[in-house]
């Protein structure tokens, strides 16, 4: 931004800063600091909500002899996470020029399992395989992040159960579905110590006492006993904390959700410049718009009482009691009577 | 069906009914009579028009709201929410040119944003428009360019 560095904050002309605090292969902890709630916002919005990733979306069920309904079983195959690494090579199945599915814009996936042993036996994630072409050998595999590596459990069979099905996975976003979420959640936070009063503390006789503090109370000034409330104050610091599910690294998705609201940028912006023209539909001023404010629609000044005052004007002197509209149906409408 | 028969006879006399003529219109019932007559009369000069119409509606995703002006506009944003509309609108008031800017979400259940921009003279709501998406843009290559020196920067601090 090339404005004025006076007019803004100090700080804030600085630019933002970002602090890593933790991160391992589940978490990143960090502190943005510097940057405004609205862009802090966006950016936790837009990693929860429109980061692609790839997740089953049609179950074709052969065999189902276990206790659960198909119904059932097919919503479980859809929340489990599947590997997004690689996902921008995949096209969104409606985009495909393919009819229905194809390995440009889906991964198939089986699943068949029969318990031949003399115990319950529980299916995991791991026995889900990838099948036919793939556009490439990691994105679709289920996630196994766990110890034994043995994924999330969809269900579990009995002696003699069979369960056989086919899944289509396809890519799409968290906002059409939740289980196209990369992150299983994402902490925002901001002022621990409530200074600004955006949150209204319930408390039986001391909100101090009975709220624990938070992780990062310690790492901003405490508000100093009977100091003022500081109008001027806005939230500058915000702590996230983003929890992957399994399908994005924790770092990927900061810097996907990132991409993805500048791609959002890149398009609109890419779409004015293309209106700059003027095709008519856009960017024309005089274009149709509804009747100004204090005028009828047909040009008679709004309705008429029978009291004689030209109807729009109250006694209090104003050009108030216009509709829209102009005439109303009720009364006397004057352009269809005379 | 008898609601359909009395439907197709109704027109003719709303059509003399001034009282029902007068209400806004969209409270006034339609007739399909008249869209039927419409469509035999463009048959087949309005088909390929229209087609072209539609695409261009699809991709068409920035409109200019009636009773705008050069320096006092208001935009609709289709398929943009809160994510865009608070950190541009906010972004957009930084501009100095900027007399006034912000968003509202007419209806949660209609996936469309208004941005309203009015600007002092000198400049225009569309540049101010662009020059916000510009400068968002810009600050979030900031921020990418900053986490990603941060995540170099913990991974060498944990490796050594």
């Amino acid at each position: 931004m090339d404005y004025d560095p006076m007019v803004m904050d100090d700080a804030e002309a600085l630019g933002p800063v970002v602090k890593i605090s933790q991160a391992d292969s589940v978490r990143v902890k960090y502190e943005l600091s510097n940057a405004d709630i609205a862009f802090a916002n966006s950016l936790r919005r837009v990693m929860l909500a429109e980061i692609p990733t790839i997740a089953i979306d049609l179950v074709e069920i052969s065999e189902n002899s276990s206790v659960l309904a198909d119904e059932f079983i097919a919503h479980r195959m859809g929340l489990i996470p599947l590997n997004a690494e690689g996902v921008e090579s995949l096209l969104y199945a409606r985009e495909c020029d393919c009819d229905g599915c194809c390995e440009h814009c889906s991964v198939k996936l089986l699943l068949h399992a029969k318990c031949e042993g003399d115990e319950n036996m529980p299916v995991f994630a791991r026995d889900l395989v990838p099948f036919g072409d793939r556009i490439n050998q990691v994105v679709g595999t289920p996630v196994l992040s766990d110890a034994l590596r043995q994924g999330s459990l969809i269900l579990k069979l009995r002696p003699g159960q069979e369960i056989k099905l086919e899944c289509i996975a396809k890519k799409g976003i968290a906002k059409e579905h939740a289980k196209w979420a990369p992150s299983a959640a994402i902490g925002f936070e901001y002022d621990p110590h409530n200074k600004l009063r955006h949150i209204d503390l319930w408390f039986e006789t001391d909100a101090k006492t009975e709220w624990p503090p938070s992780d990062y109370a310690e790492w901003e000034e405490p508000p100093q006993e009977g100091e003022p409330f500081d109008y001027d104050a806005v939230p500058n610091r915000f702590y996230f904390n983003v929890e992957t599910a399994g399908n994005l690294p924790p770092d990927t998705i900061v810097s996907e959700g990132i991409k993805v609201l500048q791609q959002k940028l890149a398009g609109l912006i890419h779409e004015l410049a293309e209106d700059e023209g003027g095709d008519g539909m856009n960017g024309e001023y005089n274009g149709p718009r509804s009747p100004e404010y204090g005028t009828g629609a047909d040009g008679f000044g709004g309705y008429t009482t029978p009291f004689g005052n030209g109807g729009n004007q109250s006694s209090w002197g104003g050009a108030g009691g216009t509709t829209p509209y102009g005439t109303t149906p009720y009364g006397a409408g004057q352009s269809q009577w005379s | 069906m008898p609601r359909a028969k009395t439907r197709k006879e109704e027109p003719v006399e709303a059509g003399s009914d001034t009282v029902m003529e007068e209400a806004p219109t969209s409270h006034q019932p339609e007739s399909r009579d008249d869209m039927s007559v419409d469509q035999d009369e463009n048959d087949e000069a309005g088909e390929a028009e229209e087609d072209e119409i539609e695409e261009e509606e699809e991709v068409q995703r920035v409109r200019l709201l009636p009773g705008s002006t050069p320096t006092a506009a208001s935009f609709e944003f289709l398929n943009e929410g809160h994510t865009l509309g608070n950190a541009l609108r906010y972004i957009i008031m930084k501009n100095p040119d900027v007399e006034f800017c912000a968003y509202a979400i007419p209806h949660p259940s209609e996936a469309k944003m208004n941005v309203r921009i009015q600007t002092f003279e000198g400049t225009t709501a569309i540049e101010a428009l662009e020059k916000g998406l510009r400068d968002v843009q810009d600050l979030c290559d900031v921020v990418s360019d900053k986490f990603i020196d941060a995540r170099e920067k913990f991974v060498a601090g944990a490796s050594s």
